[in-house]
C-alpha cells in the first residue's frame, strides 16, 4: 500500500472547504489503497487541556482514549478530499467507531499517525466506508481506531444488518447533562472539526438538519470520561451513533457496569424510548 | 476507645510545584489533587481500595469546589466508597489534615487514609467588584424586560473590573510580606542571613533531586519533572542583586529571592495503622508523635503574623518532655527566609522565652545542618495547602533513612496569625 508522509498535520479548515467544492461528481466503487502518515506529531498541551475540560476528563498527562482520533482526523479528511475518493465528505454520517488503546498514552510521547480507508460496503441506506487510524510510538502500535461512515444514497434493502449496538441499558439516569447551544462551536474550536452541522441552526439547516447537533466524538468522549478511568489505560471501546443530539438539549446517561466492562447510552432527557449513542467499554 | 495506637506515615506523592501562570496555568485544584492522589494510588497499589478517609483542602477555592477532595477521590482509582472531606487552615492546611487523620487512626476510628492539599495561584476564582456583584444579582432577579433594562443601565463602565484574590490579611489590609517585614525588622534579621538561607534551600533541594531522593515521592505532571522554581545555579551574588519588595527604606531586606513565589501544586501523604500497613505489605516510614496548633494576635500588632509556631512548638515540647535540641531533623516552612530566622531568633531570645512563653530559660539554638536538609519552600515553591503534605512525606522518608527512633520537628506558619507544628519519629 502506498504510504505518503506529510510534513505536518494539515489544517482542517482548508480541507473542509476543498471537501465542499469537490463534493459533486464523486463516483466509483473503489477506495484507493493509500496511507497518509505524519511522523512524530507532538501534543499541544493547551489544546489537550481544553479537550480534557470540554469532555469531562481531568487535565493530566494521559491522553483520553478518543483524543488521538482528534489529532489524526485531518489526515482522514485529507484522504477523503483526494479526487479519487469515491464518496463525498459533506453529508457523510459517522455510524460507529471502535478504539483500542494498547498502552497508556502520555502527552510527551511524539505520535506517528496514519490514516487509511477500507473498501466500500453495501448498506440499506447507501454505502459505508471504513477509515482506520493508528498511532505508533517509537515503532510500537499504541493506539488504533476504526470508524465507519455512511455515504447516503441508493441503498441495498437486502443488506444483512450486522454488528449493531447492544441493547441500551434501561433504568434511571446515572447523570443528566445540559448541553449548551454553543457546545458545537466550543468543541469545534478545540477539535478543529468545523463541520457546519455542529455550529449553528442556520448552517445546519442548510445541510438538511432541523438544528445543529453535537459532535459524535464529543458525546463518545464525554461518555468515556463518565465511565471512570478505565478507558485511560489499555482498553477497547466502541460507540454507535444512533441518532443526532440536537443543541441545546438535556440528555441522560444510563449505564450498567459489570465485571467485563460497561455498556452506556445517551438518551434525550425524559424519553427512554430513544437512544442517541451507545458506548461499550471493555474492561 | 480506651487506648490509642500509633499512626504511621507510609509514603507520599506530590506533583512538582509550578510557578504561577506556568505549566499548570490550565489545571484546576481538582485536576492537580486528582493527579497527586492517583500517583499515590499507583505507587502503593491502592486501586479499588476503600480507605478510611481522604482529607485535603485548598486555601484558594472556587465555591463550586465545595467537595473538592471527594470529587478528586471519585476521579481517582480509589474505591468510590472512600469518604472524603475538605479542611482549610491557610498554609497549615496540609499539616492539619495529616494531624486530623493521624488522630483518627490513633483512636481506631480509621485504619488508613490519605491527607493532602492543593492550591492554584493561576486558576484562582475571579471575583467581580462588590458593587458590580450586587448589580448583577439585581439584574438576574429582574423579571420584566423593563426591569432588566433598568438594572442593566445601572452598570457603569467603572464597575467593570475583577478582583483576583491576594495574600492580604482581611483585618489589616496588609499583605503577608508587609507583615513579615515588620517582624523581620523587629528581630533584626539581616538581608545576608535571609539570602544565605534561600541559597541553602536551592542548593539542598537541587542536591536531593540529583540523588534521586524525590523519585518515590513525586509523579511528573504536565511536562514538569521537578519544581519549576528551583534554581540550582543561584549564588549569593545573584540573590544580593535583587531589589527589595517588602519593607521600607533602609530597613527593607525582603526580596523575591528570599520570599516564596506564588505557586501551583498538590501533595498527598498515605497514613495507616501498623496492622493495616502490614496487611498491605507496606513498611511504616515514621510515626506521628504529636501535633499542636497556636494562634497569635497579629491584628493589634502584639505579635507578628507568622510567629504562631514559635508558641506552638514549646507547648508541644513541654507535653512530650522534650527540648528543642532533641531532634535529628527540623522542617520549618520557609514562607519567607525571615520567617524561619525570626522563629529561631525568638527561641534563642531570653526575653521572648521568659515574657512571651513563660519559660525560665530560652529554648536555645538548633544545629542548622539539621534544618530543611532537602530544601524547603523558598526553592520548591509554596502552593499553600500543598506544603504540609510535601513536608510530612519528605521528613518521614528522611527519618526512615536515618534509622529507628530518629525524631523530626515540623513547623508551618499560616495566615490569620496561626501555626501548626508536629513531631514525627522514625519507625
Amino acid at each position: 500500500m502506498a504510504v505518503e508522509t506529510l510534513p505536518e498535520i494539515p489544517a482542517m479548515g482548508p480541507l473542509l472547504v476543498r471537501a465542499a467544492v469537490t463534493a459533486r461528481g464523486r463516483h466509483g466503487d473503489d477506495v484507493p489503497e493509500r496511507t497518509l502518515r505524519v511522523e512524530d506529531a507532538t501534543v499541544d498541551r493547551a489544546r489537550l487541556a481544553a479537550y480534557q475540560r470540554i469532555t469531562g476528563h481531568d487535565v493530566a498527562d494521559t491522553l483520553p482514549q478518543a483524543y488521538p482520533w482528534v489529532l489524526a482526523s485531518p489526515l482522514q479528511t485529507a484522504l477523503m478530499v483526494r479526487p479519487d475518493f469515491p464518496l463525498a465528505l459533506p453529508g457523510l454520517v459517522h455510524l460507529e467507531n471502535r478504539v483500542t488503546t494498547h498502552r497508556l498514552l502520555d502527552a510527551a510521547d511524539p505520535l506517528t499517525l496514519e490514516a487509511s480507508a477500507g473498501p466500500l460496503r453495501a448498506h440499506r441506506r447507501g454505502r459505508t466506508v471504513g477509515v482506520r487510524l493508528t498511532a505508533h510510538v517509537a515503532g510500537d502500535l499504541v493506539w488504533e481506531s476504526d470508524s465507519v461512515y455512511l455515504g447516503r444514497g441508493r441503498g441495498d434493502e437486502d443488506t444483512v444488518r450486522t454488528g449493531g449496538p447492544p441493547d441500551a441499558p434501561e433504568g434511571p439516569a446515572r447523570a443528566v447533562w445540559r448541553l449548551p447551544e454553543n457546545l458545537g462551536r466550543r468543541y469545534a474550536a478545540v477539535s478543529g472539526d468545523v463541520n457546519p452541522i455542529h455550529l449553528h441552526p442556520l448552517t445546519a439547516r442548510a445541510l438538511g438538519f432541523r438544528r445543529h447537533i453535537a459532535h459524535g466524538m464529543w458525546t463518545y468522549a464525554r461518555v468515556l470520561s463518565a465511565l471512570g478511568r478505565g478507558s485511560l489505560g489499555p482498553s477497547t471501546s466502541r460507540v454507535w451513533f444512533t441518532r443526532p443530539v440536537e443543541l441545546p438539549s438535556t440528555v441522560e446517561l444510563v449505564a450498567r457496569t459489570g465485571s467485563d466492562g460497561s455498556v452506556a447510552a445517551v438518551r434525550p432527557a425524559g424519553d427512554r424510548s430513544r437512544t442517541s449513542a451507545v458506548v461499550v467499554l471493555e474492561g | 476507645m480506651t487506648t490509642t495506637r500509633r499512626a504511621a506515615v507510609l509514603g507520599g506523592n506530590r506533583i512538582p510545584f509550578a510557578r504561577q501562570f506556568g505549566p499548570y496555568a490550565e489545571a484546576s485544584n481538582q485536576d492537580m489533587l486528582t493527579s497527586a492522589l492517583e500517583g499515590l494510588v499507583a505507587r502503593y497499589g491502592l486501586a479499588g481500595e476503600r480507605l478510611g478517609e481522604v482529607v485535603a483542602g485548598a486555601v484558594i477555592k472556587h465555591s463550586r469546589d465545595f467537595n473538592l477532595t471527594r470529587e478528586a477521590v471519585l476521579g481517582s482509582s480509589l474505591s468510590p466508597d472512600t469518604p472524603a472531606y475538605d479542611v482549610q487552615q491557610a498554609c497549615g492546611t496540609g499539616l492539619e489534615a495529616s494531624i486530623l487523620l493521624a488522630n483518627k487512626i490513633a483512636l481506631g476510628q480509621a485504619d488508613s487514609g490519605i491527607a493532602g492539599g492543593v492550591d492554584s495561584a493561576s486558576d484562582a476564582p475571579v471575583v467581580v467588584a462588590e458593587r458590580l456583584r450586587r448589580k448583577l444579582l439585581r439584574l438576574s432577579r429582574a423579571r420584566s424586560t423593563a426591569d432588566r433594562a433598568k438594572a442593566l443601565a445601572q452598570i457603569r463602565p467603572t464597575d467593570i473590573g475583577i478582583q483576583v484574590p491576594g495574600a492580604s490579611e482581611p483585618r489589616t489590609g496588609m499583605t503577608m510580606g508587609q507583615h513579615m517585614a515588620i517582624t523581620a525588622e523587629r528581630w533584626g534579621i539581616t538581608r545576608e542571613a535571609q539570602d544565605e538561607l534561600a541559597l541553602a534551600s536551592h542548593h539542598r533541594l537541587a542536591t536531593a533531586y540529583e540523588a534521586g531522593f524525590f523519585d518515590d515521592l513525586m509523579t511528573p505532571y504536565l511536562g514538569l519533572t521537578q519544581d519549576q522554581n528551583l534554581r540550582p545555579g543561584t549564588t549569593l551574588d545573584k540573590l544580593a542583586s535583587l531589589r527589595t519588595v517588602f519593607g521600607e527604606g533602609e530597613g527593607a531586606t525582603m526580596t523575591a529571592g528570599n520570599s516564596t513565589p506564588l505557586s501551583d501544586g498538590a501533595a498527598t501523604v498515605l497514613l495507616g495503622s501498623e496492622e493495616w500497613a502490614q496487611a498491605h505489605g507496606l513498611k511504616p516510614l515514621a510515626f506521628f508523635v504529636d501535633g499542636e496548633t497556636a494562634a497569635v494576635d497579629h491584628v493589634s500588632g502584639d505579635e507578628g503574623l507568622l510567629m504562631a509556631p514559635a508558641y506552638a512548638v514549646p507547648r508541644m515540647l513541654a507535653r512530650q518532655g522534650l527540648t528543642l535540641q532533641d531532634f535529628d531533623l527540623y522542617e520549618i516552612h520557609e514562607a519567607f527566609a525571615s520567617t524561619v530566622l525570626s522563629t529561631l531568633a525568638a527561641w534563642e531570645s531570653e526575653s521572648f522565652c521568659r515574657d512571651r512563653l513563660g519559660l525560665d530559660a530560652p529554648l536555645g539554638s538548633i544545629d542548622r545542618d539539621r534544618l530543611n536538609v532537602t530544601g524547603s519552600s523558598l526553592a520548591a515553591g509554596h502552593p499553600f495547602a500543598a506544603t504540609g503534605g510535601r513536608i510530612v512525606a519528605t521528613l518521614a522518608k528522611l527519618l526512615a533513612e536515618r534509622g529507628s527512633g530518629s525524631r523530626g520537628l515540623v513547623s508551618v506558619c499560616a495566615a490569620g496569625g496561626q501555626g501548626v507544628v508536629a513531631i514525627l519519629e522514625a519507625a
